[in-house]
């Protein structure tokens, strides 16, 4: 087991278990197929970062993974639990996920606190005082806890992302999705997000992260993963990844995200 | 269970009096509303003016004749006339003393007391930017308010006076009280005739539905050919005052779905509003009286 | 008519009869239409075509057509409607404070309905898929999530319909029922002052639609806790 504390770690080598495999994954909306074919392996403790154009299928991929978005063929499997679209498999799968959304999606009638108290007592069937524990550690944590008894308007965009990913945790799921988490903010609040979210890089959770933060990238992924046409153009391991690309779409990419 | 029992050929030969009472309703309708509209826009201004001795009693009126029900202010006028001594032996008696002057009177004070909320909402729905701009461009004050800010208002305000018109247009069903024969009178008689209580009254309904339908034909049109530059400038347009709070206070990219017109139909304070408003803010502060 | 005098009393005391009248009718009318409204509100939030199709035509006509009408559909055609329903063999007794009630409910809900779809609609979809991330299962998501923020958007129009549903009560009067307006008529009829009693059954419109317009100013300050700050 000691393999596993090993921190550099490509992903080629690591004999870790599996937390996340999509196989042959097909997503249509209507008739346009926003997925094709789509093969990821995630091994716990993996940071991912997906990348891709707009409109390429990051946000459909990530989705399909706590089944916000159900796909239509090829199977994925979360920490054991095929999505089969049972509702019991459903309900697992979000159990294991964590979700972090461009929008924030706080629920603006409730408290910062109330905000992350809501989901464990509803269920994880917490007590109010169990609850209380759990979000205040959370939000101590994403640095906030002094803000618990405001409402989300009060709080400026980066502060609002930090309590969403507060309120993820507080479900201590072992994967954390996150879906552009940063291209909301202003820039000067950007840093302060990447940072909760280094941070809970290093505790070695499990993460994927669709973003264009191309420097959060190369400091905490493993792999990075290219997208286009929904499609997996091309997966690498972060240093190859960036120094170098095979295919011409990811060079011409890179190039411009790069300047 | 047996269906609706309805008289095809009794509904097929009250068409003409259905007809006849529908012109009724509609020019009574479209009477109101010509009068109407001038007359509301002068008492928004009186009601929005700094001096108290326009502003309070504009106020009073407002209070009073939205706040009392429209059967009640045609009794008041209808049978309130009759008793004015002085009214009666007048010459202007020959107006006063008809059913139909009176339901144009009251309608009238009824329906003007409701414009003058859409009004004013539409013209403080003009961005104070706009009219900033036109004095820095040298108009006066009386310009600004007839090139710039009467025009745009019209526009802001045009799905608030179509729910005003549309619930006006059938709230006018209670004329046949004070015996004017509009289209409810004709299915009233038609069912003390034959004392068939479905199809006088669904034949009516049907003739009603055909109105509130033009009506709103009408005004859709209307709002093509006003906005038929703007449309692009519609998904931008700056909100109206305190507008588009986005739900999360994330301000500018969360996703503000645009208004269901029939979400607020209220005649009643339809919320007047700058294209595309959330229904969060839907909160027009002027029903508060 | 001399003003207080034993006749006078008698006529203001009828009126006051008939405004309890007026507000049972418009309680027992508002409250179903609030709840049917509600109800049907989100089962028109289904994708099902029969459904929307349905709801289209149905709230097309109710809404293109006067409540007065409505209200005479009913009361006139009401026991007919009723025996073709429940079988011929008995017969039913529409009352005009029945026909009143049913032909609210039906008017209003129809708009609560509108409202209440409206609302949701414009619930940001981020609120449900935060739920569904968090693992929150519908029900509860509705509770805690979706139906206090309906609440706070509903609100104004459910305020605006409340005072519509209050002035439309009147209209039942035609229908037969011994409301405020039918005894204020009645009065004004008998001692030749329509002003005086015309004018007292307004005020009391009004004064009830201003007693709900404070209340409902303070509930609207209690629902806007979380973004009220902002507009400040
Ligand atoms: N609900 C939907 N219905 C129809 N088409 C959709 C829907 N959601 C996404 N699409 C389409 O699917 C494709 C992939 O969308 P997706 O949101 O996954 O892209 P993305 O890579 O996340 O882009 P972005 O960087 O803009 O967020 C796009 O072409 C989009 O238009
Ligand atoms: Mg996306």
């Amino acid at each position: 087991m000691s393999a596993l504390q090993t921190s550099d770690l490509t992903a080629v080598a690591a004999p870790r278990p599996v937390a996340v495999q999509m196989t042959k994954v097909d997503k249509y909306y209507g008739k346009f197929k926003a997925l094709s074919g789509i093969d990821l392996t995630v091994r716990k403790g993996e940071k991912i970062v997906i990348c891709g154009p707009s409109g390429s299928g990051k946000s459909t991929l990530i989705r399909t993974i706590n089944r916000l978005e159900p796909h239509d063929g090829g199977t994925i499997v979360v920490n054991g639990i095929t999505l089969d679209g049972s509702p019991t498999s459903v309900q697992d799968v979000r159990l294991e996920c964590g979700m972090v959304f461009q929008q924030f999606n706080l629920f603006p009638h409730l408290t910062i606190l109330e905000n992350c108290m809501l989901a464990p007592r509803l269920t994880r069937k917490l007590s109010k005082e169990q609850a209380e524990a759990v979000a205040t550690k959370y939000l101590e944590r994403v640095h906030i806890g002094a803000q618990a008894h405001k409402f989300p308007s009060q709080l400026s965009g980066g502060q609002q992302q930090r309590v969403a990913i507060a309120r993820a945790l507080c479900m201590e799921p072992p994967i954390m999705l996150f879906d552009e988490p940063t291209s909301a903010l202003d820039p000067e609040m950007i840093k302060e997000v990447l940072q909760v979210m280094e941070d809970l890089a290093e505790d070695g959770m499990t993460m994927i992260c669709v973003t264009h933060e191309m420097g959060f990238a190369r400091r905490v992924a493993n792999r990075v993963v290219f997208m286009d046409q929904g499609e997996i153009v091309e997966e690498a391991g972060t240093d190859a990844f960036f120094e170098t690309p095979k295919s011409d779409r990811l060079k011409n990419f890179l190039a411009q995200i790069l300047h | 269970m047996s269906a609706l029992p309805i008289d095809l050929a009794l509904a097929w030969d009250s068409i003409p009096q259905m007809a006849e009472g529908l012109m009724t309703t509609v020019f009574l309708t479209v009477l109101v509303l010509t009068i109407g509209l001038p007359l509301s826009i002068l008492v928004t201004l009186a009601r929005m003016s700094k001096s108290p001795l326009l502003a309070v009693p504009a106020a009073l009126f407002v209070v009073f004749f939205r706040g009392a029900p429209l059967l009640i202010l045609l009794y008041l006028v209808y049978y309130g006339f009759g008793q004015i001594e002085a009214l009666r032996e007048g010459p202007l008696w020959v107006i006063f003393g008809s059913a139909f002057a009176c339901a144009v009177i009251g309608l009238t004070l009824n329906h003007v007391a409701f414009m003058v909320d859409v009004v004013r909402g539409s013209l403080s729905a003009v961005p104070a930017g706009l009219i900033e701009a036109s004095s820095a461009l040298g108009l006066t004050p009386r310009e600004t308010f007839t090139y710039i800010r009467l025009p745009l208002a019209m526009r802001y305000g045009l799905a608030a006076y179509q729910n005003e018109v549309v619930m006006f247009a059938k709230g006018t069903a209670v004329v046949s009280v004070i015996t004017v024969v509009d289209l409810t009178a004709v299915a009233n008689e038609l069912f003390e005739e034959t004392y068939d209580p479905f199809t006088p009254i669904l034949t009516a309904a049907a003739f009603y539905w055909c109105f509130v339908n033009l009506i709103r034909l009408g005004f859709n049109a209307l709002e093509r050919h006003l906005n038929r530059h703007n449309v692009r400038e519609a998904t931008v347009k700056e909100p109206a005052p305190g507008a588009a709070l986005p739900i999360d206070g994330a301000a500018p990219a969360a996703p503000v779905p645009p208004l269901r017109r029939m979400a607020n139909f209220g005649r009643r304070t339809a919320p007047v509003k700058a294209p595309a408003p959330a229904l969060s803010t839907a909160t027009p502060k002027e029903h508060a009286v | 008519m001399e003003l207080f005098s034993d006749q006078f009393n008698g006529y203001l005391w009828q009126m006051a009869q008939g405004a309890y009248v007026t507000l049972q009718l418009f309680a027992a009318g508002f409250s179903l239409a609030l709840v049917i409204g509600v109800l049907v509100g989100i089962i028109t939030l289904s994708k099902n075509i029969v459904i929307q199709a349905f709801w289209k035509v149905y709230s097309s006509i109710i809404m293109g057509v006067p409540s007065l009408l409505i209200i005479f559909l009913l009361y006139y055609g009401g026991s007919a409607m009723l025996s073709g329903i429940f079988g011929t063999d008995r017969s039913f007794d529409v009352t005009p404070f029945g026909a009143g009630v049913a032909a609210l409910t039906i008017v209003y809900a129809c708009y609560i309905a509108e409202l209440v779809h409206g609302a949701v609609m414009n619930l940001p979809k981020g609120q449900f898929e935060a739920c569904s991330a968090l693992a929150i299962r519908p029900i509860a998501a509705w509770r805690h999530v979706i139906l206090p923020q309906l609440t706070r958007l509903a609100l104004p129009g459910l305020i605006n319909i409340w005072m519509i549903v209050l002035k439309d009560t009147p209209l039942v009067s035609l229908a037969g029922l011994n409301d405020l307006v039918a005894n204020a008529k009645i009065a004004a009829g008998a001692t030749k002052e329509p002003f005086i009693f015309f004018i007292a059954a307004s005020l009391f419109f009004i004064a009830f639609s201003a007693l709900t317009l404070r209340l409902s100013a303070r509930l609207e300050t209690r629902f806007n806790r979380g973004i009220a700050e902002v507009k400040a």
